[in-house]
């Protein structure tokens, strides 16, 4: 897009060269009802805009925006198969996953439904073998602790499911404990083998391609681990003790994967697209099939929604324009997702991953250089932590920033007292500071370092509870407005060339330190090499 | 005397049977949806050797009556024989008999409800009587035997008013009594627990002890030997197998291990209810570690399924998990037990991969390995050279370490004991 080119575009420039010079206090107090103007439910969700430092105008204009990118052509390519990620040539169908089972999807002649709900099936008749203690280690015992080995998408999406939707572990898994660990370093493994018992141990190595080096060093340790501590030929640790899930057979085969073994998924899943995949089994396990099956039945329900809901009341659509409005017109280049709620402390660093690996591009699907911004840098914390850590700098710092708060209404149903206490106070604290970053501090103070600008504009997503279908939807939300974005910047969210490169280069300086240090090399790596084996040297003599 | 008895389990219906065998008249009153069922399609009645008989005995002398047919309305002696669960039952006749125009009442409570459960019914009868506490020494097998000839008896008695009738009660089962303890009702359901658990405490060390025999090649049924002549250990319970079962003996066992947890005492008990439960999979997983857990389509016989000889109970049966470890490993299980069958049949249905024989050497035929969990005495002296000729492979896991290892090493038999 040559930006000067789009009449919406340049219509949203104007608009905020007046909408600049506005304070989120003035909005609010020359429109009595704006948040019933500015916030949207569906789907168990509450999506309040009031807080951006927008107005209708400006949502008509956003909406104008899309409609000149075709976004709703887009959207239904998305949907229908078509080859939306055109550097690698694939269709990126993780709303195929969580399609229910009647709806059939036929893409390029072959039945995409039915392999996804095949792969579902034998999914599930694994949870339920090792949810009934009959999946059995080498000594015959039933295992009770899960591995999963994986990182990026093969890792944050299912610790963020299992660390969110605990409380709805059911009776036949809670014997089991599930793992997680992702760094190459092999710390996380060393920290955590030491607890668990070799016999009763399943690892689930989770890697769409079966080469990420990270992944397989750990794996490679782990089998060690094993074959150390039982004495049993490595067929029969590989047989008991090792599932994979993954996109590319032969290597998880030719690792030692038997066939009966791996879950398979497919390469028109994106890595950080894939956890509802086979890439869930942990989320399976830990929570049950039913409650897995319930993820996918609250992300579906999103992808009807984004599909068939007129763009000034769809959510994604909503949120992902709010985002542009942001960045691209009010040059807001930072952005911090706050959940108020424990449950999803791994939210934050799932979305990094979603936002940043998919829209954090500088040319278009073309390959055409981008003369506007992109995705910002995001980050983020459990609210009420992040109080006592970085909002200082949201509220009185030099930086804009733009804040998603997160809560649930209701939570702690029939539980304690004190505990629905807690979650009150939880949601003051929600509500307080976004209000005081929208509003900044009315009494004027002689002391400058007291005062509090405000207008930081944010937004906030109430679900009404945290349950394994909202928790489905909030995903399925995020995801499709990385979409939006993507579709008005004209990139393609689906790819990840520069991470590509990044493991090509790592794997070409491996044999670097074993012997002297090729001199193509620049001289800070150089530099740096040599000090590591200047201090093997030492440390060996 | 004319007594009821309250509850449907095995320790009501013995109770009922010994006490109006002895000319007492007996009101059965099962509260269960057993009383529109024939006797002799009751399991519980069926699977304990002569009590069947013996009911219908006491039935045909007019003795004993089952509720259904005729109540026994001016019973002097109530006798609790509830499950550990069915303590409001128990509530409910007491607050029926403190309603009543009766005084004098003599309430036995054999009940394994809790400590102090005893005083609590007490408290709800009020002054129409007195409850006193006998524990539960149901043995089952041999509970007819058990109850009819005790070598001991304890008497949980809170108020002496109560002793001249409960000795009158328990006259007729008192000769050749070493002892009639007395001690107060709280005293002597603590003293049944703690006996229980004790005996499960044994088990499940003699067990532990086992395993590390089998890991470091010691025989334990020489070990068992040496520490059985020990005075201060004695022979009893020392046999090492593959995890206890049974409906009472597990009952209590859980119960008590469940009252520890509520007084937030790290149990013992509990670790080895625990435990327990991992050795009943014991044959299984030698049996999978002999074949490097490849299972898949093998043939495997199993003789024996009830939780001990004697009965046709699978109550919490070693058999039952193994048999569940099997199928799901889509290993095809041949079984043979004398009277457990009709029970298993109905706890599987419809699952293909079991079948049922006759004869326990029909059962090994083309089998790849012989599982003995209970150890039934038809199994004790098999016919070796046969076992070797008809078995596909010869394999056998020995559960209860009753086959003679030698002759099988003779017959180039691969045998695993439990820690011999």
């Amino acid at each position: 897009m040559n930006n000067g080119e789009i009449k919406a575009w340049v219509d949203l420039l104007a608009h905020a060269e007046d909408m600049k010079g506005r304070h989120l206090r003035e909005l609010f107090e020359s429109e009595e009802n704006r948040f019933d103007g500015l916030s949207f439910t569906a789907e168990n969700f509450l999506l309040d805009l009031s807080k951006q430092r927008i107005t209708k105008q400006t949502l008509s204009q956003l909406t104008a925006l899309a409609e000149q990118q075709s976004l709703g052509e887009w959207i239904e390519k998305l949907f229908t198969g078509e080859q939306v990620n055109v550097s690698e040539r694939r269709s990126a169908l993780h709303t195929a996953l969580r399609l229910p089972k009647e709806n059939k999807l036929k893409v390029n002649g072959q039945m995409v439904t039915n392999d996804v709900h095949a792969s579902l099936e034998k999914m599930e008749s694994l949870v339920k073998q090792v949810q009934q203690g009959q999946w059995r280690g080498f000594d015959g015992r039933p295992i009770r602790s899960i591995v999963n080995i994986g990182v990026g998408g093969s890792n944050l999406g299912p610790l963020m499911a299992c660390d969110a939707l605990e409380q709805y572990t059911p009776l036949e898994s809670k014997l089991l404990d599930v793992h997680f660990v992702s760094s190459m370093d092999g710390s996380e493994l060393e920290k955590l083998l030491p607890w668990l018992e070799p016999a009763t141990t399943l690892f689930i190595i989770a890697s769409k391609t079966f080469t990420t080096i990270d992944t397989l060093a750990n794996a490679n340790t782990a089998r060690e681990w094993l074959l150390k501590a039982s004495g049993k030929p490595v067929e029969l640790i590989n047989q008991h003790h090792f599932i994979a899930a993954t996109g590319n057979v032969e290597r998880a085969e030719k690792w030692g994967v038997p066939e009966k073994n791996q879950l398979l998924f497919w390469d028109w899943v994106g890595g950080r697209y894939s956890l509802w995949s086979v890439i869930g089994l942990p989320i399976a396990l830990k929570v049950g099939m039913e409650n897995f099956r319930d993820i996918l039945k609250g992300a579906h329900a999103m992808d009807v929604h984004f599909r068939e809901t007129s763009f000034d009341k769809n959510l994604p659509v909503l949120l992902g324009l709010i985002g542009v409005w942001n960045i691209n017109f009010l040059n807001i280049h930072a952005h911090t997702i706050l959940p108020y709620d424990g449950r999803l402390a791994h939210l934050p660093s799932y979305l990094q991953q979603l936002e940043m690996e998919s829209n954090g591009k500088s040319v278009n699907g073309k390959g055409e250089r981008l003369n506007y911004r992109t995705c910002p840098v995001l980050w983020g914390e459990v609210g009420s932590n992040a109080q006592h850590a970085f909002y200082q700098l949201l509220h009185q710092g030099t930086e804009l920033v733009m804040c998603d708060f997160i809560t649930a209404a209701l939570r702690y149903d029939g539980e304690g007292e004190e505990l629905q206490l807690q979650h009150q106070l939880s949601l003051a604290n929600c509500l307080a500071q976004s209000r005081l970053l929208a509003l900044g501090d009315e009494s004027a103070s002689d002391l400058s370092y007291q005062h509090y600008d405000g207008n930081q504009p944010s937004t906030t997503i109430m679900l009404d509870e945290l349950t394994p279908e909202t928790f489905g939807g909030l995903i399925a939300l995020y995801e499709h407005k990385v979409f939006v974005q993507s579709v008005i910047w004209e990139i393609n969210p689906f790819d990840q060339w520069g991470v590509e490169k990044g493991k090509k280069v790592a794997s070409s300086l491996l044999a670097e330190f074993e012997s002297n240090v090729s001199d193509y090399l620049d001289s800070s790596t150089q530099g740096l090499i040599q000090r590591v084996q200047a201090q093997r040297g030492q440390h060996e003599n | 005397m004319k007594i009821n008895v309250y509850g449907s389990g095995l320790s009501a219906w013995v109770a009922a049977a010994c006490l109006a065998k002895v000319g007492n008249d007996v009101a059965i009153c099962e509260m269960s949806p057993t009383e529109q069922q024939e006797l002799n399609k009751i399991s519980t009645v069926r699977d304990e050797p002569n009590l069947l008989q013996q009911l219908e005995q006491q039935i045909d002398s007019g003795r004993l009556v089952r509720h259904s047919q005729r109540v026994l309305p001016e019973a002097e002696i109530h006798w609790l024989a509830f499950q550990p669960e069915q303590q409001n039952k128990a509530e409910g006749v007491m607050d029926r008999l403190s309603q009543a125009d009766q005084y004098g009442l003599l309430v036995v409570n054999q009940c394994n409800f809790a400590v102090g459960a005893t005083l609590d019914l007490q408290g709800r009868l009020g002054e129409k009587g007195y409850v006193v506490y006998i524990p539960d020494n149901l043995q089952e097998g041999s509970a007819i035997q058990g109850f009819s000839h005790p070598n001991r008896i304890i008497l949980g008695i809170d108020q002496d008013e109560a002793l001249a009738k409960a000795r009158a009660l328990l006259r007729p089962f008192t000769t050749g009594l070493d002892a009639l303890q007395l001690m107060n009702s709280r005293e002597a359901e603590f003293t049944k627990f703690a006996i229980t658990g004790m005996l499960a405490i044994r088990l499940g060390y003699v067990n532990e002890l086992a395993n590390l025999a089998d890991q470091l090649g010691v025989d334990i049924s020489v070990v068992q030997e040496g520490m059985g002549a020990d005075a201060r250990i004695g022979a009893h319970y020392l046999s090492p197998g593959c995890g206890f079962g049974g409906q009472n003996f597990h009952a209590y066992v859980a119960k008590f291990s469940g009252i520890f947890q509520q007084q937030q005492q790290q149990s013992l008990l509990k670790a080895v209810v625990g435990a327990n439960e991992v050795q009943k999979e014991l044959p299984f997983r030698k049996l999978w570690q002999h074949f490097q857990g490849n299972l898949q389509s093998k043939v495997v016989a199993i003789w024996g399924c009830s939780f001990k000889p004697g009965t046709a109970s699978i109550d919490n049966a070693p058999s039952i998990k193994i048999i569940n470890a099997l199928i799901a490993q889509g290993v095809q299980v041949n079984i043979h037990d004398p009277e457990a069958v009709p029970n298993l049949k109905k706890y599987y249905t419809n699952v293909g991969l079991i079948r049922y024989f006759k004869t326990p050497m029909e059962a090994v035929d083309g089998a790849d390995a012989l599982l003995l969990v209970t150890e039934w005495p038809l199994y004790w002296s098999p016919d070796y050279a046969q076992l070797a000729e008809v078995m596909k492979e010869r394999l056998i896991i020995d559960g209860r370490n009753i086959f003679d290892k030698q002759i099988l090493k003779q017959y180039a038999f691969y045998y695993y004991g439990v820690g011999r």
